[in-house]
């Protein structure tokens, strides 16, 4: 058997450690509120629609970043499940089959479910086959819904046939950027609540321990694939949850939310934004936004821009902006209590 | 029927060409070379540069060397010092490579299709079987063949292709062998990329070009590497054989179902047999 | 009954016979040390009988029943826990975190007392991968220990330990398997070691049994003596 390589050191620094921005409750209603007011506070069109796209493109990058920092491995398969909640919807109301707070309902579990099954399967595989198997199963989706034109329109995409109220509220308020930036919003405080919650449960500790020393953690007495692939389906229904928000919003879907074009970008920005800090991904992705539509006014350039920027936060900054910036913090508040 | 059959072969052969250059470079480097696409890409482009003024030829030379100068480039800076890493760092930073020179290439030569003719002593058809078949095509599939005999040829005769061959099974011994693996895995990654170069020249005349025409042949060519066992050469000819009609047949037959069954090769064989990608930390 | 049993254990690499129709028999409380020169097949032994071996042909038996087919985490809700030659612990967690993890597999919560026992607690709260090498080397022990297992495979505890620090390893491991009645199988290559705790010693060579019984009976087989070239022995 050949010897294993030495495990870079600065790659070790890339996952754990706890919060250091103060107790829970408190951040998600700061969080909560900030995001309330903005409406008052703004008045572009403009900025909540990117504002919009940004949130609901950070919860898909938490969707890809929680599986990089719980089990360690990388999917390139997110888009899929994001996709396919999209898809549910559409098809769902399509065939009139059942009300659309239903739908949504299915949307949600679906993704979640299939994503338990595959992964008792595909979390056995290490690394790269893993990220190769989540490209090719994320593929495949695209690839049925691209051709089968009887029940997804093939790439002309489906228009989602809404109601005119949901759950209680108005169609229009999913459809204003304004407002439905205050849901997307609710919804990514929400999605990094969940994700605090299980990462710091026993549930979060056991996936970090199996993916620090997947043998051990047998040894200690753990099975571990059903735990790895609750993982999975757990991130899954994240992109699920986004899939669901953007469906809503644009009353659409093609199937270009599958490509794995989309999981690519997500991914950068869960690695720009850093995996380490739960929220990295967040942030990841409002940079990732940034390039995209304020440097594009300035540039033509901001693809390559973003792909230095992934090249560089892989080499030199594992633990990616929201890596550096809890370090930051933590350095500053133990400076602070002397 | 033939014809159908014949294309499948076409499309295969690119497939094949391709699909070496990433045996070439994963069975080196244990690199997943992500940036691939985008080589064949700009392949594509260099060649169509030359041959649109008229210099096929030229411009296939020009390509071939071109990305070979480009792949000891990835070697030597990203591949040597990141080898050390795990997989998936250099992974991530070709990933990012691979929208550098998207960027690239739509910088100089823009973001509209470009199409290319085939040269004119190329151009034309032969009767085959009753129906009609151009000769361009029927030359790409000559060209995977010279490159698959030429290939093993050159792995079995010379000393390089021994290498290859032993680090495919077992690359720290071959370092510890006294062989400077650097300046190999720098041939051997430039040759890859040559590869890339080449299929991205011959394909020009049969697709549009644009700077994302690299993302589809690449996950087939995935496919093919991964279905013909992680560093086979003769396994990678065969899946790119079998991916190619699929992927033709389809088109014509079932496409929606006929596009599922190359992913659903690789989600068997990976799942069956997923050492062969982990590499040398399996 | 034996507390630990293997009949007739064969393992191959390749063309390398690793371990050659072995028989071992552990009675209930006792401490049985395996000794041998290095590729004798200590180390492929442990991992066949804690269930960490792939492809291997015999019968292991724990209290008499049949453990063959069972995962590494049946064995341990069995009772059969085992420590590693080389550190395997849970880098990024916290030491008391990895063994609070440990203890919720069985009913046993004695965290506390093995971090006690095994000096961790003043590491209980920094993380694994920043502790020294011998305090890995203890957690990785303590993780063994928590749980209070029946049965006991221990491969080298005192590796890159000092002498100094190994005889203390020794009297602590002794100390708390008379506390608990527990069965050790020990590898070890300090003979210091295994003669001031080990009740019983099996001597393995070539993959095969070469000796077995009392310490004292073992140091004057001349076999054994020569296994060893005089250089362990003493």
């Amino acid at each position: 058997m050949t010897k294993p390589l030495r495990r870079p050191a600065h790659f070790r620094r890339t996952f754990g450690g706890p919060s250091v921005f103060g107790t829970m409750p408190a951040v998600v209603g700061v969080a909560l509120l900030l995001g309330l007011a903005l409406p008052w506070l703004v008045n572009s069109a403009l900025f909540f629609t990117l504002m919009t796209q940004a949130v609901i493109s950070a919860i898909l990058a938490l969707s890809v970043g929680f599986l990089i920092r719980q089990n360690g491995v990388v999917s390139f398969g997110q888009a899929a499940f994001y996709g396919l909640a999209g898809y549910t919807i559409a098809i769902a109301l399509k065939f009139q089959a059942m009300p659309v707070e239903a739908a949504i309902l299915l949307a949600l579990a679906g993704p979640t479910a299939f994503a338990f099954l595959l992964g008792l399967v595909i979390v056995r595989s290490p690394g790269i086959a893993f990220s190769m198997l989540t490209l090719a199963v994320g593929q495949a989706f695209y690839e049925v819904l691209y051709k089968w034109r009887e029940l997804a329109n093939g790439d002309d995409g489906l228009a989602i046939r809404l109601p005119r109220q949901l759950f209680g509220l108005a169609i229009g308020t999913f459809q204003r950027p304004s407002s439905m930036f205050v849901v997307s919003w609710i919804a990514l405080v929400a999605a990094t609540a969940l994700l605090n919650w299980i990462a710091n449960g026993h549930f979060g500790r056991l996936t970090v321990a199996i993916r620090e020393n997947e043998e051990r953690a047998r040894f200690v007495g753990y099975g571990t694939i059903v735990p790895r692939a609750g993982i999975y389906a757990v991130s899954a229904f994240l992109a699920a949850l986004a899939g669901v928000l953007i469906a809503l919003y644009n009353g659409f879907v093609s199937p270009d939310l599958l490509h794995w074009n989309l999981s690519g970008s997500a991914l950068i920005m869960a690695i720009i934004g850093g995996a380490r800090v739960l929220w990295g991904p967040a942030l990841g992705a409002l940079v990732f936004f940034f390039f995209k539509n304020v440097a594009s006014n300035y540039t033509e350039h901001w693809p390559a821009m973003i792909g230095l920027s992934l090249i560089a936060v892989t080499v030199l900054l594992p633990t990616g902006l929201g890596g550096a910036l809890a370090a930051m913090a933590e350095r500053r508040s133990r400076w602070a209590r002397g | 029927m033939l014809i159908q059959v014949l294309n499948g072969l076409v499309y295969g052969g690119l497939l094949y060409i391709l699909a070496v250059g990433l045996v070439l470079i994963f069975g080196l480097r244990r690199v997943v070379n992500f940036a691939h696409g985008s080589l064949f890409m700009i392949g594509s482009y260099v060649g169509f540069s030359l041959a649109s003024q008229g210099y096929f030829l030229g411009g296939l030379l020009v390509a071939i060397a071109t990305l070979a100068v480009m792949g000891a480039l990835l070697d030597w800076i990203v591949f040597r010092p990141l080898q050390r890493e795990y997989q998936i760092v250099t992974v991530l930073v070709t990933f990012g490579i691979l929208l550098v020179l998207q960027d690239l290439a739509q910088s100089i030569w823009g973001k509209d299709f470009l199409t290319l003719q085939p040269p004119s002593y190329l151009a034309g058809s032969v009767m085959l079987a009753g129906s009609e078949f151009p000769v361009y095509r029927l030359m790409v599939i000559g060209v995977a063949v010279v490159v698959a005999v030429g290939l093993t040829i050159w792995l079995k005769v010379s000393r390089i292709g021994l290498y290859v061959r032993a680090s495919s099974v077992d690359p720290l011994t071959v370092a510890l062998q006294g062989v400077n693996t650097n300046r190999v895995s720098a041939i051997v990654v430039a040759i890859g990329a040559a590869l890339a170069g080449l299929s991205g020249t011959v394909a020009a005349p049969l697709m549009a070009l644009s700077p994302s025409m690299g993302g589809y042949i690449l996950i087939d060519s995935f496919i093919v590497v991964v279905v013909g066992g992680l560093g086979s050469f003769s396994g990678a000819f065969f899946a790119a054989l079998l991916i190619g009609e699929i992927h033709n047949f389809g088109v014509v037959y079932v496409p929606w179902a006929a596009s599922m069954i190359p992913f659903v090769l690789m989600v068997g064989i990976l799942i069956w047999r997923p050492s062969g990608l982990a590499g040398v930390r399996a | 009954m034996f507390a630990l049993e293997g009949r007739g254990l064969r393992r191959r690499f390749g063309g390398f016979v690793a371990l050659d129709g072995v028989d071992i028999a552990v009675p209930e409380g006792e401490i049985r040390a395996l000794i041998g020169p290095n590729g004798a097949g200590k180390s492929t032994l442990i991992d066949v009988l804690s269930g960490r071996a792939r492809e291997w042909s015999g019968e292991v038996s724990l209290f008499g029943a049949r453990i063959d087919r069972r995962s590494v985490q049946e064995r341990r809700s069995l009772g059969l826990a085992r420590s590693f030659q080389r550190t395997n612990i849970f880098a990024d967690l916290t030491v008391l975190e990895q063994l609070r993890l440990a203890a919720r597999t069985s009913e046993n919560d004695n965290a506390e007392e093995v971090a006690e026992a095994l000096s961790l607690s003043q590491h209980a709260g920094r993380r694994a991968g920043d502790i020294s090498y011998g305090d890995q080397r203890r957690l990785d022990l303590a993780l063994a220990l928590i749980g209070r297992p029946r049965v006991l495979l221990l491969d080298e505890p005192a590796a890159g330990l000092s002498l100094g620090e190994s005889l203390v390893l020794a009297r602590l491991l002794k100390d708390l398997v008379g506390r608990w009645g527990v069965t050790v199988l020990l590898v070890e290559h300090d003979m210091e070691v295994v003669f001031s705790i080990c009740d019983r010693i099996t001597v393995l060579h070539l993959g095969r049994t070469l000796a077995e019984g009392t310490p004292d009976e073992v140091r004057q087989i001349p076999e054994v003596v020569t296994a060893y070239l005089g250089t362990a022995m003493s």
